[in-house]
C-alpha cells in the first residue's frame, strides 16, 4: 500500500473537504504537492489565495506590489486597517501564514514583469490573474501557455464578474479572446461582494484542475451579472492566429 | 424570428432599459441583429470594439473582428464588454 504524505494532522485538518463529492485523500495530496502563483492579491486575488491556503495548496505565491489605502478595503480581505499606508504583500502573506501552518507562502512584493512571470511559471503548477490591467493579465496568460500549465483569470467592474479557464494548447487562451489590450479605468467601481464571490470561484476551479475533482471550466467564460442576477456560460474559440497560442 | 439577448459584463447598466428580446426577419444574420441592438444605444452607451460576441452559448469573436452567421429564432446573442478590475 501507498504511503500517504499527509500528516495525522493535515488529515485531521482536511476532514470536512475528503470524501464523496468532494476530494479523495489522492486528491487532497495533489494539492499538496501543487504551487500556484496568485497576482494580485486585492479584491478577487486575496479570497482566492485564502481559499487555496485554506484547502491546503503546498506552496501559495502571491505577487502584490503597492501599500494599501482606505478605498481598498471595501474589498481587500487579507488586510486590514493596520496595514493602511504599509505594502501589503508581507501583511497578507502573515496573515495567509496564520490561516494554515501546513502552508508555504512566499511573497513578491511587486507584480511580476515578463521574466519575473516566466521565471514564476517554470516553478508553478497553475497560475490565478487578478490584475486590473489586460497588460498584465496577458503577460500571465503568455507565460502559463509557455509553461503549459492551466491559467485562471478572474475579473470583475461593478456588480459583475467574469471567471476565465484555459487549458494551454486545447482550449482559447485570453489572447485568443483580445488580441490588443482593451482599453481599462485605473479606477473601476466594484462591490467587495462580488469580488469575493469571483475570487472565490477562481479558487474552486483551481481546486479542481489540482486535485482531479469535478469538471473545471476549460475553454469557457464564465459570467455573474450580480446586478442582474444572470449568468452566462461562454464556449471560448481558439484564434487560429492567436500570437501567444498558435502552435501550442 | 425572435433572438435573446443578454448585455453583461462591463455594459450590464444598458439592459435595464433595453429589451431583452429583438424581432429579427427570418434569414437575418448576426450583423442584422447587430445592427439592430446598435439602433437601440445611446452615444455614450456604445459597445466597445473589444465586446465579446457568443451566440448559442459559442463565443464568435468581438465586435470589431468576427464572421457574420446565421441565426435562428430563439438563439442567445450574449454581449460581453471586457472586464479588466482586480
Ligand atoms: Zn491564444
Amino acid at each position: 500500500m501507498r504511503a500517504i504524505s499527509l500528516s495525522p494532522e493535515e488529515l485531521e485538518r482536511y476532514d470536512r473537504q475528503i470524501g464523496p463529492g468532494v476530494l479523495s485523500v489522492d486528491g487532497q495530496e495533489r494539492l499538496k504537492n501543487a504551487s500556484v502563483l496568485i497576482t494580485r492579491v486585492g479584491g478577487m486575488g486575496g479570497p482566492a489565495a485564502l481559499n487555496l491556503t485554506m484547502a491546503g495548496v503546498g506552496r501559495v505565491i502571491i505577487a502584490h506590489g503597492g501599500k494599501m489605502i482606505s478605498p481598498d478595503l471595501n474589498r481587500q480581505v487579507l488586510g486590514s486597517e493596520s496595514v493602511l499606508g504599509k505594502p501589503r504583500a508581507p501583511d497578507f502573506g502573515e496573515y495567509l501564514r496564520t490561516m494554515n501552518r501546513f502552508v508555504e507562502v512566499e511573497v513578491i512584493g511587486h507584480e511580476p514583469d515578463d521574466a519575473d512571470a516566466a521565471a514564476l511559471a517554470a516553478r508553478c503548477d497553475l497560475i490565478i490573474s487578478c490584475p486590473p490591467t489586460f497588460e498584465e493579465r496577458l503577460r500571465l496568460n503568455r507565460a502559463a501557455v509557455q509553461a503549459g500549465i492551466p491559467f485562471i483569470d478572474a475579473a470583475q467592474w461593478g456588480i459583475t464578474g467574469t471567471l476565465i479557464v484555459v487549458k494551454p494548447g486545447e482550449t482559447a487562451c485570453l489572447k485568443c479572446l483580445y488580441p490588443e489590450p482593451p482599453p481599462f479605468e485605473e479606477f473601476f467601481p466594484v462591490i467587495g461582494a462580488i469580488s469575493s464571490a469571483t475570487g472565490s470561484l477562481a479558487a474552486l476551479e483551481a481546486i479542481k484542475i489540482l486535485s482531479g475533482s469535478g469538471k473545471p471550466l476549460w475553454g469557457q467564460m464564465l459570467t455573474y451579472d450580480g446586478y442582474q442576477g444572470n449568468v452566462a456560460k461562454v464556449k471560448l474559440s481558439r484564434r487560429e492566429s492567436c500570437a501567444c497560442c498558435a502552435g501550442v | 424570428m425572435k433572438i435573446q439577448i443578454v448585455y453583461t459584463g462591463r455594459s450590464y447598466q444598458i439592459a435595464e432599459r433595453l429589451p431583452s428580446e429583438i424581432d429579427l426577419s427570418d434569414g437575418a444574420k448576426l450583423d442584422d441583429a447587430l445592427h439592430a441592438v446598435n439602433q437601440l444605444l445611446s452615444d455614450d452607451e456604445q459597445l466597445p470594439p473589444s465586446c465579446l460576441i457568443s451566440v448559442a452559448g459559442s463565443h464568435v469573436g468581438t465586435l470589431a473582428s468576427h464572421e457574420d452567421q446565421s441565426l435562428k429564432d430563439g438563439d442567445e446573442l450574449v454581449l460581453i464588454a471586457p472586464v479588466a478590475g482586480g
